[in-house]
C-alpha cells in the first residue's frame, strides 16, 4: 500500500491564475460547463460540479492585509477542490459501491458501476460531487487517479505556478503545512490556520485528506465551518424508523382487533 | 517569501462581515431528483403500509378478513411494481438499476431501501401466488404474507431515513421525525384509498381506525418537525416562507379536513369519497413539499452555516 497522498492548498500563495483549473479540464478532458459571465469578482466557474473540478474563489474584502495595504482592501484567492475526506459522505452514502477509497487515500467514482441515482450528492457536506446531464453519472476530482498509478503528480498541483497547490504524502504535508502557519504567524500574519488538516480540527470529516490554509472564516470561502459526513448522524433516524414500523404493526394488529371484536 | 510584516494593518477600519457567505451562492449541490421520487414516496408508502395491514389481519385468522388481506396484498405487488418503475425512471442510467443489489450496505439507506423494496416485491408475489392455497403452498404463502408485512413496515418508513441522511439542512435537522411523519402518512393514505373502495362495514372499521390513527399521528409529526427544525430559524425558514411554506400549511389543512370528513356521523359514499382525496392529496403534497423544501434549503448557504456554528453538527 503507498502512502496516503493529498493536496495542501495554501492560498496565501494563490495568485488566481486558474492554470489549475485549466490543466484539470485538460488532462482529465472534462467538457466545458457553459461560458457565464457572473459578475463575481475573476470568478466565473461559480462552484465545483461535474465537470469542475478546481475553482478558483476571488474574494475582495473590505479588510486590509498587508503588503496588499493600498487602502482597505484585500484579495483572497483559493483553490477548492475535492476534500477527499477520510469519512467521506458520498462513499458511505453510494448505494452501489461504486465510490470507493483507493490505495492511495483517495475517494474516486467508479463510472463504470455508478447508476445515477443522485444520493451521492446530497450526502456531500461541502457541494463537490454532482451528475452530469450528458450520461448521467457523478462525477468529481479523481486526484488524478490515472497520473498517480503512473508516479506522476496531479495535473493541477504539476500546473500550478506557485506551490499554493501541494501534492504529497499526507504526514508530510501536514509537518509542512504546520511549519508555514508557524512563519505565517511570525511575520504577523495571525489569522492563519489549517482548515481540516487534522482529525481533531473536523471531527465530523475525521480529516480532509486536501486540507487548506486560510486567513478569513471558512464561509468566506464558501467552507463549511464544521461539516459532518450524514452518516454520522443518522443513527437516530434509523431508532426513529424501528419505533415507528414498530408503532405501525402494533396500531395494524389494534386496528383488526377491534375491528373484528365487535359484532355488527 | 519577504519578510514584510503581513499583519492587518491597525490604522485601517476592518469590515469584516458578521454573517458571510461567498457572493451569497450555494454551499451544497441541490438535489438531481425530480417528481418521481417523491411520487415513489408516496406510492412506496401506501404499498408499505397497506402490507404491514395485510400481516395484521392475517394474524386474525378470520374469512371474514379475507377480501382485506386480498386487497392488501395485491396493492403490495402493483405498488412494489410501480414504485421499482419510478425509480429506474429517475435514475441517471435507467439500465443500472439492478446495480444496487450488488453489494449490502448498511451505511447507505438507499442500498438498505433497495433491499427493503426488493422483499416486499417478493413476498408480496408470493403471497399473491400461493393464496388460498392448501398444504405446503398455503403455508407459503402465509409465510410470505408475513414477511411482506415486515417488509412492508420498513418500506413506509425508511424513506424517512433515506431524506434525512443528507448534507441538506433542513432534512438533517428532521431527521429524527422523518421516518414518523413518513410512516404515519402511509397509514392515513391506506385509510383514505381502501376508504374509496367497496369493503365490508368489518373490514371498513379496521382500515378507517388504521387511516385515522395515522393521519392524526402525521399531523403530530409535522408539528414536531416544525419545531425542531426551527431551533436554528435560518435552517426552518422553507417551511414558514415562500411556496414550499405554503404547500406545507396546504398539506397539514388537507389532512386535518379529511380526518374531519371522516369523523363526522353518518358517513354517506360521497363523504368517504371526498374524505379520500383530501387525505389523498394532503399525503402527495407532504412527500413533495418535503422534497421542495430541502431544494430551498440547499440553496441556502447561512442555513448550513448558522445550523454548524450553532453546534448542531453532530
Amino acid at each position: 500500500m503507498p502512502a496516503t497522498k493529498g493536496f495542501f492548498t495554501d492560498t496565501t500563495l494563490c495568485i488566481g491564475c486558474k492554470a489549475c483549473e485549466v490543466a484539470c479540464k485538460q488532462w482529465n478532458q472534462l467538457p466545458d460547463d457553459g461560458f457565464l459571465f457572473s459578475a463575481m469578482s475573476y470568478d466565473n466557474t461559480v462552484h465545483l460540479g461535474a465537470s469542475t473540478w478546481r475553482h478558483v474563489a476571488f474574494i475582495e474584502r473590505p479588510v486590509p492585509l498587508r503588503p496588499q495595504d493600498d487602502g482597505a482592501f484585500s484579495w483572497l484567492f483559493s483553490s477548492d477542490v475535492c476534500k477527499h475526506c477520510a469519512r467521506a459522505g458520498c462513499l458511505e452514502s453510494c448505494p452501489t459501491g461504486a465510490i470507493i477509497r483507493t490505495e492511495f487515500g483517495s475517494v474516486y467514482v467508479q463510472p463504470d458501476v455508478c447508476n445515477g441515482c443522485g444520493y451521492c450528492i446530497v450526502n456531500c457536506p461541502f457541494g463537490v460531487i454532482d451528475r452530469r446531464e450528458e450520461d448521467g453519472k457523478a462525477w468529481k476530482c479523481t486526484l488524478c487517479y490515472d497520473r498517480l498509478r503512473e508516479d506522476l503528480q496531479p495535473a493541477c498541483a504539476k500546473a500550478c505556478p506557485t506551490e499554493s497547490i501541494q501534492f504529497g504524502d499526507l504526514d508530510e504535508l501536514r509537518v509542512r503545512a504546520e511549519a508555514r502557519v508557524e512563519k505565517l504567524h511570525e511575520q504577523g500574519l495571525t489569522d492563519a490556520y489549517l482548515y481540516g488538516a487534522k482529525k481533531e480540527d473536523q471531527p465530523g470529516t475525521e480529516g480532509l485528506n486536501a486540507f487548506f490554509l486560510l486567513v478569513d472564516e471558512p464561509e468566506v470561502y464558501n467552507l463549511p465551518p464544521d461539516p459532518v459526513v450524514p452518516t454520522k448522524k443518522v443513527k437516530a433516524a434509523w431508532i426513529s424508523m424501528a419505533a415507528s414500523a414498530a408503532g405501525m404493526a402494533l396500531v395494524a394488529v389494534g386496528a383488526v382487533l377491534l375491528g373484528k371484536g365487535r359484532r355488527v | 517569501m519577504s519578510e514584510v510584516p503581513l499583519q492587518p494593518s491597525e490604522k485601517l477600519p476592518t469590515r469584516r462581515s458578521a454573517d458571510p457567505t461567498y457572493y451569497e451562492t450555494p454551499l451544497l449541490n441541490e438535489p438531481v431528483w425530480e417528481w418521481a421520487i417523491p411520487a415513489y414516496y408516496y406510492i412506496g408508502g401506501l404499498t408499505g403500509a397497506s402490507l404491514a395491514l395485510g400481516a395484521a389481519a392475517q394474524l386474525a385468522h378470520s374469512r371474514k378478513l379475507e377480501p382485506l388481506i386480498d386487497r392488501c396484498h395485491w396493492i403490495g405487488l402493483l405498488g412494489t411494481g410501480a414504485s421499482s418503475a419510478l425509480l429506474v425512471y429517475d435514475l441517471g442510467r435507467p439500465e443500472r438499476f439492478l446495480n444496487m443489489l450488488r453489494v449490502f450496505r448498511p451505511t447507505s439507506p438507499m442500498n438498505m431501501g433497495a433491499w427493503i423494496l426488493s422483499g416486499a416485491g417478493g413476498a408480496s408475489f408470493g403471497a399473491v401466488l400461493f393464496r388460498g392455497r392448501r398444504g405446503l403452498p398455503g403455508a407459503i404463502g402465509r409465510a410470505c404474507g408475513y414477511a411482506a408485512g415486515v417488509f412492508g413496515a420498513g418500506l413506509a418508513t425508511y424513506t424517512g431515513v433515506l431524506v434525512a441522511n443528507s448534507a441538506i439542512p433542513l432534512w438533517q435537522e428532521a431527521r429524527r421525525v422523518l421516518p414518523v411523519l413518513f410512516g404515519s402518512s402511509a397509514m392515513g393514505s391506506v385509510g383514505c384509498i381502501f376508504g374509496m373502495l367497496a369493503e365490508s362495514t368489518e373490514n371498513r372499521r379496521i382500515t378507517r381506525a388504521f387511516g385515522a390513527i395515522g393521519q392524526m399521528a402525521e399531523l403530530a409529526a409535522g408539528i414536531v418537525m416544525e419545531k425542531q427544525v426551527s431551533v436554528v430559524p435560518r435552517v426552518g425558514l422553507p417551511l414558514k416562507r415562500g411556496w414550499s411554506g405554503v404547500a406545507w400549511k396546504t398539506s397539514a389543512a388537507l389532512t386535518a379536513a379529511s380526518v374531519v370528513l371522516g369523523m363526522l356521523p353518518n358517513r354517506s359514499k360521497k363523504r368517504r369519497i371526498a374524505a379520500g382525496l383530501l387525505g389523498t392529496l394532503g399525503s402527495l403534497l407532504l412527500r413533495f413539499t418535503v422534497q421542495h423544501a430541502g431544494v430551498v434549503s440547499a440553496r441556502d448557504a447561512r442555513a448550513s452555516f448558522h445550523q454548524q456554528r450553532a453546534g448542531r453538527a453532530i
